[in-house]
């Protein structure tokens, strides 16, 4: 965790601030467009959110919150309770969704989806990159950086305000599709699901903060030995494996519980995953908020 | 207790004279009682992980439960609505009983370092309205029940019991040490043949489960 401080709040759509978070002792860890953060709030909660500033700014990070209506604290807190020049603990940034080299990009935002989308932009545009942005959200209002960024980015932003102007045809945008382009997309399920339906899965890449609708059969009891500490930690159906682990006091970190922001990632050395994540794990590793085995016994580097 | 050392039946003082002894409360403290959950009243709710929770019977008697979770865990649906969730417990329902026969209750929360209480009073259904349990989801956990409590009146409380208790200096912990443990009480409250330890760790392995 680094320590910050809440410099400014701002509001820059309806029901949206921005929040504008300088290191206390210095310099912040480094980050690349596409990164996101878990920012501890003072209720205890833990939530991540994108880094939607510049990368280049050592001394701050930025994000975007949207106030959502169902908020369970986290949004809730941060619209109405916090305080600038109060310290909150930030987590070194993570980066699930990597802006990767391409001559050309299409970048599909949905409403507060346009976080992580603002510095991928601005760094696809300093490449030299085709740049095409489509941002569609419920009325301009509603949209942060609408404004900012058609009049940095001109005509390369198309804006649809889907009360008015319905969705745009992800369709047509995949016929006309050049081949060499890759398409990024933040948004909403449905977005996502639309995007995933019509473009190319090897050209596509989401970020999702809501993990998909998946089914599994039901949960088994399972092991799991911790290397470092010599500890076996038994694992019930009803549980998962992080709160198994933290349980036992081996103080794993976690951010969304979801499988979708990366946090409790764990090293496996031996046994079978399920892996029930949506970040979709590299060989050896695991997401054990959702993650469980499939062989009675796995073997962590905990 | 023998029935050779019963103390002395103290004698009642009557409604009328205890207000004699007492006098009259300031003029300022009746008007600090709001009808409704102003800002700061709605900003010491959101960081109070913990409340004592009154209903009473048909008949007026009483009960007192203890409710705790995150910071908020009681969410303001409006400036004079607030929603409780219920987290398992004991599962007798004392509550629920109590407010399906009478719906009055008296809410007390309380923030660790704070010596002020917030005191809420009011009136309270349960409820399984989805939109207000996804708001109390927790490890991944909905709740199964919540409570609405329809506010007639929210009052900060003076901290002057907190202060007499010292009920947040850490040195006041040097108490817990001075009971007998959970398994200990259980063990001969419940008259079982248990060795504590046993009952100890039974206990514990609950608690694991808090959701």
């Amino acid at each position: 965790m680094q320590q910050t401080v809440l410099d400014r709040v701002d509001q820059v759509a309806e029901d949206v601030v921005s929040l504008v978070l300088r290191g206390a002792d210095g310099p912040l860890a480094p980050w690349a467009p596409g990164a996101h953060v878990d920012l501890a709030l003072p209720n205890w909660l833990t939530r991540q959110y994108s880094l939607c500033g510049n990368p280049a700014d050592h001394d701050s990070y930025r994000v975007a919150v949207r106030h959502d209506r169902l908020s369970r604290g986290g949004s809730e807190y941060i619209h109405l309770f916090l305080r600038t020049g109060h310290t909150l603990d930030v987590s070194v940034p993570r980066n699930n969704f990597p802006l990767l080299p391409a001559p050309e990009y299409l970048f599909l935002a949905g409403g507060i989806g346009i976080t992580p989308i603002v510095p991928m932009l601005a760094a696809a545009v300093e490449a030299g990159a085709v740049v095409t942005l489509v941002y569609t959200g419920k009325s301009v209002a509603t949209m942060p950086f609408a404004d900012e960024l058609r009049s940095r980015y001109g005509d390369r932003v198309r804006i649809f305000a889907t009360g008015k102007q319905g969705r745009p045809d992800f369709s047509v945008l995949a016929a006309a599709l050049n081949p060499h382009a890759l398409v990024y997309c933040c948004g909403p399920a449905s977005m996502l699901d639309a995007a995933e339906a019509v473009f190319p899965a090897g050209r596509l890449h989401v970020e999702r903060f809501r993990p998909t609708v998946k089914e599994f059969a039901p949960a088994k009891p399972f092991e799991v030995d911790c290397v470092r500490s010599g500890q076996t930690v038994h694992v019930g159906p009803e549980e998962s494996m992080l709160d198994a682990l933290n349980h036992a006091g081996l103080r794993v970190p976690f951010g969304c519980r979801e499988g979708v922001c990366g946090s409790c990632e764990l090293l496996v050395t031996d046994g079978e995953v399920e892996h029930r994540d949506d970040l979709g794990a590299a060989p050896g590793r695991m997401y054990c908020c959702v993650s469980r085995a499939l062989s009675s016994r796995l073997v962590v580097d905990l | 207790m023998t029935s050779s050392n019963v103390a002395i039946r103290p004698r009642r003082v009557a409604p009328g004279e205890v207000r004699a002894r007492l006098g009259e409360p300031d003029a300022m403290i009746k008007k600090k009682k709001l009808g409704h959950i102003d800002r700061h009243s709605r900003r010491f709710i959101a960081h109070a992980p913990f409340l004592a929770m009154a209903t009473c019977d048909a008949t007026g008697f009483p009960d007192c439960t203890p409710r705790g979770d995150y910071p908020g865990f009681v969410k303001v649906l409006d400036e004079r609505t607030l929603a409780i969730p219920d987290r398992p417990g004991n599962k007798l329902a004392d509550s629920f009983r109590n407010l399906a026969e009478n719906d009055g209750i008296g809410l007390m929360f309380m923030i660790p370092g704070v010596r002020e209480v917030l005191r809420v009073n009011g009136h309270a259904y349960p409820t399984d309205e989805p939109e207000v349990l996804a708001r109390m989801r927790t490890e991944a956990k909905e709740a199964e029940l919540a409570i609405v409590v329809d506010v007639v009146e929210a009052f900060f409380h003076c901290g002057r019991a907190l202060i007499r208790s010292r009920l947040w200096d850490p040195a006041s912990q040097a108490l817990a040490e001075e009971i007998p443990s959970a398994g200990e009480v259980a063990a001969e409250q419940m008259g079982v043949d248990v060795d504590p330890k046993v009952l100890e760790n039974m206990l514990e392995a609950g608690y694991r489960q808090l959701y």
